[in-house]
This record gives structure tokens, C-alpha cells and sequence, in this order.
């Protein structure tokens, strides 16, 4: 999840991010290109509208012309002629406006030529008309007006006229709707852009929102871990100080451990040297039959011998235990040292197997005995097989060992896990330790409770120096007669909390 | 011992040859009271104090324990604080004997109301004097019946 996350802010977002800049763009260039042909479209009604008017006007003029032409033919008032003249320029110009409109339209175009002519022909007629006027042949003039060619051509250019003002409509019908449709268009793609902006916008909010709460977490987390550090430091210095403390008690069992049996050793010994001076002293009585040792001066002289004889073995079986036990405790204080100072090599372990192992080797007793392991839930860790198994197989051994008598056995194997942490837990039904030992049953060579189970109370130390060596913390749980629980709590990989040389 | 019953030492002592040292060299300073030596706290509090642990069955004897203090199933201060807190035992006189000469030691026991306090010399030739003059001292004490 966190991956997916992290690749998501890594790949995802800029690549949605210009895939809606993208979108943008191109919303933004149709929208320009249909602006541009919203444009041409106008331009082009436009056109036509100004068409319609020329050729309008057209119509008009060349009537005004005629209508001066009249004028002059019936008052041979020199006025209206020139405004007959102007109109004829005014047309020439008007036709020219045309022909330049129609410029690359054949059918239009041959339309045009059409009117040309008969606009030109009207115009010839016209002249005709006023030229004989000013020749004074005033009958001549009324007669080419009476043969009404001028008033066909009138028609005929009136009709060309209007012909061209309906195809004009139709193309100006065409190009409105092509106007309305693209004005539509452009709305619509307007319309979407401003959807995909606000939409974008809303997908930039929120990713910038989740990058800044990302960026407030770890903020905070920073923060937190600033003002936690006194208190790690204040757990460090407890932790030594505890680490300090139990120097100073295991230098002070070792060392009153140590002298106990030298005590007995020399102090038999003196008694032996003693009973040697009782010996001699009963073989000089022998001879002489006088009195030795006070204690026994009114046995027999072989029971005095016997009791001689039995406290000589009496003496050298104490000296003889007593070596022996400063041997095993000097012996196990090496083999703590040594295991303080083995190399531990973390791999990946499955607990559930190693347990499992370890449930083998102990099935057999634990049958006997009528107790039921029972492995539950159990995280794998990264850390020292070899110690891993010394902790479980010294933690369930004594487990079954203290038992509560008539209460069927059960032990149970658990655990859980936290993000840097595993936690296992070791729970028996068992005779449980009082809380006034809890602390006293780590110490070297310290025992607990009823002592009819031998031991050396060497186990609990070795595991505790182990789970402290591993970088974890352990601690126990119990009340008489209800069961105890050990709880280990080791780094998930080991190296990650520091190691700590255990003395 | 004087008293109208004879005093039991209550020997508390986990190394079986200190007690057997002990009781010699009690013996050897002329007291012939019983010692009864036990050698785990456990068994000890189980003596003095009954099965349930009111020391009821204390009561009508007369007692002078010999305490030390590294029990393998418990520490002797426990079991001193124990006695001097119980109303029937608080009376019986307590000497610790111990290889413990630590002076925070020695204090929290006299403060725990222990009533003589000797640490055992390494030396056999010292332990031995002192546990003889023990032994005197056990002949001259006068214990609460």
C-alpha cells in the first residue's frame, strides 16, 4: 500500500498532471481554429449582406441615370444630364465592386458578363437617346424610346439583378446557419473547457492537499521525534544505569558465590587437621590406654575410631563438593562470558519451525508430564538462530518444569508485531514466581519459590543477557499459583535497536 | 540457654557444609540446645510461619534463628522482615550471619529490627572463633518465651 502510494506520487501525478495540461492545450487550440472559422464565417455574411446592398444599389443607380437621362430628354435642362452622366460613372464603379466579389465564381462570373452587357446596352440606348436630343432631333429620340427596347433592357437588367440578390440570400442562409453552428460548437467546446478546468483544478487541489498533509505528517512525525528524543535518552540512561546495577549485583554473587564453598574447603580442612591430631592422639591411647579427645571420652576406643573415621569422610565429602561446586559456577560464569562475547549472525527465521523444533525435543517429557504446547501466531524475525533457540528451549523447559501440581500442564507459544518490533510471549499455567522474586529470579545463580527441582538458576540470567545482547528487552508476569508469562520484545532485524555488550 | 523451656536454634543456612561448620563449632562452645537446620528459605517461613502463614504455630515456642542472608529461593532479608513484622515472631531474636559485609547491607537489616549482625570471616580460623563466641553468647542470652 505504502509502495503503491509512493509510486502513485512518483509516476501518476505528474503524468495526470500534463495529461490535463494537455487537454487543455488542445481544448485551446479548437476553440481558437473554431473562433478563426466563427470569424471567416462572419466575414463572410458580412459580404454578402454589403453584395446584396451593392447590387441594391446597383439597380438604383443605373434608374437614377435613366430617370436624368428623361429628365434631360424632356426639359433639355443640362443639369439633369450631368446627373445622368455621374450616375453612368457611379455604375461603371458599382459593377467594378461586383466583379471584384464574384472574382473566382465562373457560374457568377458569366452571370456578371450577362449583366455587363445589358447594363452596357441600357447605357448605349441611353446615349443613343441623348445624343439625338443634342442633335435636336427631339422625334427621333421619342422614337427610339417608343420602341421600348429601353425598357426591356430595364427589365431584363432588373430581373439579372434580382436573380443574383436570391442566390446571394441563399448563400447568406448557408453561411448564418454555418455561423450558428460554429458559434455553437465553439460555446460547447468552451463549455467542456471550462469543465475539464474546473475538474482539473479540483484533481490539483487535492493532489497538493495530499502532498501537504503528506508533507504535514512528516512534519509532525520530525517534531515528534525531536521532542521525543530526551525521553530516549532518559530510557537509554535508565537502561545503562540498569545495565550498571546488575554489574554490580552479579560482581557481588559472583564473588560471594565464590567464597562460600572456599569457606567450607578451608574449614574442613581445618577439621581434618584436627581429627588428625585425634587420630594420632587414639593411636598414642592405644598404647597407653590415656584419654583423648573430650567428646569422646566415654565411648569405646573402636567407636571413638568409627566416629573419627566417619567425620574424615564427612570432611572430605564436603571439601570434595565444595571443589566441585566452585567448579560449576566458575564454569558457568565462563560460559556466560563466552556466549557475551559469541559473534551473532542474523538471518531470516521462521519461528514457527524453530518452536517447533524445540516442541520435539521436549514432546517426550511433556507427554509424560501431561502438558499440552500449543504454537500460536508467531512473526518471523531477522536475528541469531543459535540464541533464538537457547531463549525458547530455556523458557519452555522451565515452563514444563514448574509445574502446578494436579493442574494438567499447558503452555502456550504466542506473539505479535509492531512496524520495528516483535513481541513473543511464553505462557504456562504453571506454579507462578511471587512478585517480590520477579526481579531476583534473572540474577546468576538466584532461585525462586519451593526448591524441589533441581537447577542451577544459571537459565534465566543467560536469557536475559542473550534478549538484552539481541538488542530486545524481556520482562515476566506472574502471580502464585496462577502461571507466569515471559514476554520478549527483540528489533524485527536485528542490529537496528544496538547491540549491547552484556558483562 | 535459661528459660523455662529449651531454646531451638532455627538454623537458616543454604550451604550444608557452613551449617555443618556452624553447628560444630556451637556444639564445641559447650551449647547443646537442638538446631534445626533448614536449607531454603522456603521450608524455613514454612516452619515459622505454619500453612498459613500466620505463625500461629510459633507461638508457645521459644526460638533463636541463625539467618543468612543468600538463600537460593529467596533473600534472608525477606524472611527477616517477615519475622519482625509478624506479632508472634517479632520477639525472637535474629543473627544474620552472612558473607556479606556490604555496609548499606548491614544497616537495612538492624533497620529492619535484626539483632545481631556478623559477617562470616573467610578465614576458617576467624569463622570458627566467631561462631564459638556465638555459641557463648547463645549460652548467656535470655529469649523471650
Amino acid at each position: 500500500m505504502v509502495s503503491f502510494t509512493q509510486a502513485f506520487e512518483r509516476y501518476w501525478q505528474p503524468a495526470l498532471l500534463s495529461v490535463a495540461f494537455l487537454i487543455l492545450v488542445g481544448i485551446g487550440v479548437i476553440a481558437a481554429s473554431l473562433a478563426e472559422q466563427a470569424d471567416t464565417n462572419a466575414r463572410q455574411v458580412a459580404d454578402s449582406i454589403s453584395l446584396q446592398k451593392t447590387l441594391g444599389n446597383l439597380l438604383l443607380t443605373i434608374r437614377r441615370a435613366e430617370s436624368g437621362q428623361r429628365g434631360y430628354v424632356i426639359t433639355v435642362d443640362r443639369g439633369y444630364l450631368d446627373d445622368y452622366r455621374s450616375g453612368e460613372t457611379q455604375v461603371a464603379q458599382i459593377l467594378e465592386q461586383i466583379r471584384q466579389a464574384f472574382q473566382g465564381h465562373p457560374t457568377r462570373e458569366a452571370e456578371l458578363a450577362q449583366l455587363r452587357d445589358n447594363v452596357a446596352a441600357k447605357f448605349d440606348e441611353l446615349d443613343a437617346v441623348v445624343e439625338l436630343v443634342d442633335g435636336g432631333r427631339l422625334d427621333k429620340a421619342r422614337d427610339v424610346v417608343r420602341t421600348n427596347r429601353g425598357r426591356d433592357l430595364m427589365v431584363e437588367i432588373s430581373n439579372g439583378v434580382t436573380r443574383m440578390m436570391e442566390e446571394e440570400d441563399r448563400t447568406l442562409a448557408t453561411r448564418s446557419q454555418v455561423l450558428i453552428n460554429s458559434n455553437r460548437n465553439l460555446l460547447y467546446i468552451l463549455l467542456i473547457g471550462v469543465a475539464l478546468i474546473v475538474g482539473i483544478g479540483v484533481l490539483a487541489v487535492a493532489i497538493v492537499q495530499r502532498t501537504n498533509r503528506a508533507r504535514h505528517r512528516a512534519i509532525v512525525e520530525m517534531e515528534s521525534t525531536n521532542a521525543n528524543l530526551e525521553t530516549i535518552i532518559s530510557h537509554r540512561t535508565a537502561d545503562l544505569t540498569e545495565a550498571n546495577e546488575e554489574i554490580q549485583r552479579f560482581a557481588y554473587i559472583v564473588s560471594h558465590d565464590l567464597r562460600s564453598p572456599l569457606v567450607n574447603v578451608m574449614g574442613f580442612t581445618k577439621e581434618l587437621d584436627g581429627l588428625r591430631d585425634d587420630l594420632i592422639n587414639e593411636i598414642a591411647g592405644m598404647r597407653d590406654t590415656r584419654p583423648v579427645a573430650a567428646e569422646a571420652q566415654d565411648a569405646p576406643a573402636g567407636d571413638r575410631i568409627a566416629a573419627i573415621s566417619k567425620e574424615f569422610d564427612e570432611a572430605l565429602g564436603f571439601i570434595k563438593t565444595s571443589i566441585a561446586k566452585m567448579d560449576r559456577l566458575i564454569n558457568a560464569i565462563l560460559r556466560l562470558s563466552r556466549e557475551g562475547r559469541r559473534e551473532f549472525t542474523p538471518e531470516h527465521i521462521d519461528m514457527k519451525t524453530l518452536i517447533g523444533n524445540i516442541e520435539k525435543t521436549l514432546s517426550h517429557q511433556a507427554s509424560e508430564k501431561g502438558t499440552a504446547i500449543n504454537i500460536g501466531n508467531l512473526p518471523p524475525i531477522e536475528s541469531d538462530r543459535l540464541a533464538l533457540e537457547q531463549i525458547f528451549s530455556n523458557l519452555m523447559d522451565n515452563a514444563l518444569k514448574y509445574l502446578r501440581p494436579g493442574t494438567p500442564g499447558q503452555i502456550d507459544i504466542g506473539g505479535q508485531e509492531t512496524a520495528t518490533l516483535v513481541t513473543y510471549e511464553v505462557r504456562d499455567n504453571g506454579r507462578g514466581i511471587d512478585p517480590a522474586d520477579h526481579q531476583r529470579i534473572f540474577d546468576l545463580f538466584r532461585r525462586a519459590g519451593p526448591q524441589d527441582v533441581p537447577g542451577e538458576g544459571i537459565g534465566l540470567a543467560h536469557v536475559r543477557a542473550l534478549v538484552r545482547r539481541l538488542g530486545g528487552y524481556m520482562g515476566v508476569s506472574s502471580e502464585p499459583g496462577r502461571g507466569s508469562i515471559f514476554t520478549i520484545t527483540l528489533p524485527k532485524r536485528f542490529g537496528t535497536r544496538g547491540e549491547r555488550k552484556t558483562a | 540457654m535459661t528459660g523455662s523451656q529449651p531454646v531451638s536454634i532455627v538454623m537458616i543456612e543454604d550451604d550444608e557444609g557452613h551449617a555443618r561448620l556452624i553447628e560444630k563449632n556451637i556444639r564445641r562452645a559447650g551449647v547443646s540446645n537442638e538446631i534445626l537446620p533448614f536449607t531454603n528459605g522456603t521450608d524455613a517461613v514454612n516452619y515459622l510461619f505454619g500453612a498459613d502463614g500466620s505463625a500461629k504455630v510459633s507461638k508457645n515456642r521459644a526460638l533463636l534463628i541463625l539467618l543468612d542472608l543468600n538463600l537460593p529461593d529467596m533473600t534472608g532479608i525477606d524472611i527477616l522482615r517477615r519475622v519482625k513484622s509478624n506479632d508472634i515472631l517479632k520477639r525472637v531474636p535474629v543473627v544474620i550471619l552472612t558473607t556479606t559485609d556490604d555496609a548499606q547491607e548491614i544497616q537495612r537489616c538492624y533497620d529492619l529490627g535484626c539483632n545481631v549482625y556478623i559477617t562470616k570471616p573467610v578465614d576458617y580460623e576467624n569463622f570458627a572463633q566467631a561462631i564459638r563466641q556465638l555459641g557463648l553468647f547463645f549460652s548467656v542470652i535470655q529469649v523471650p518465651a
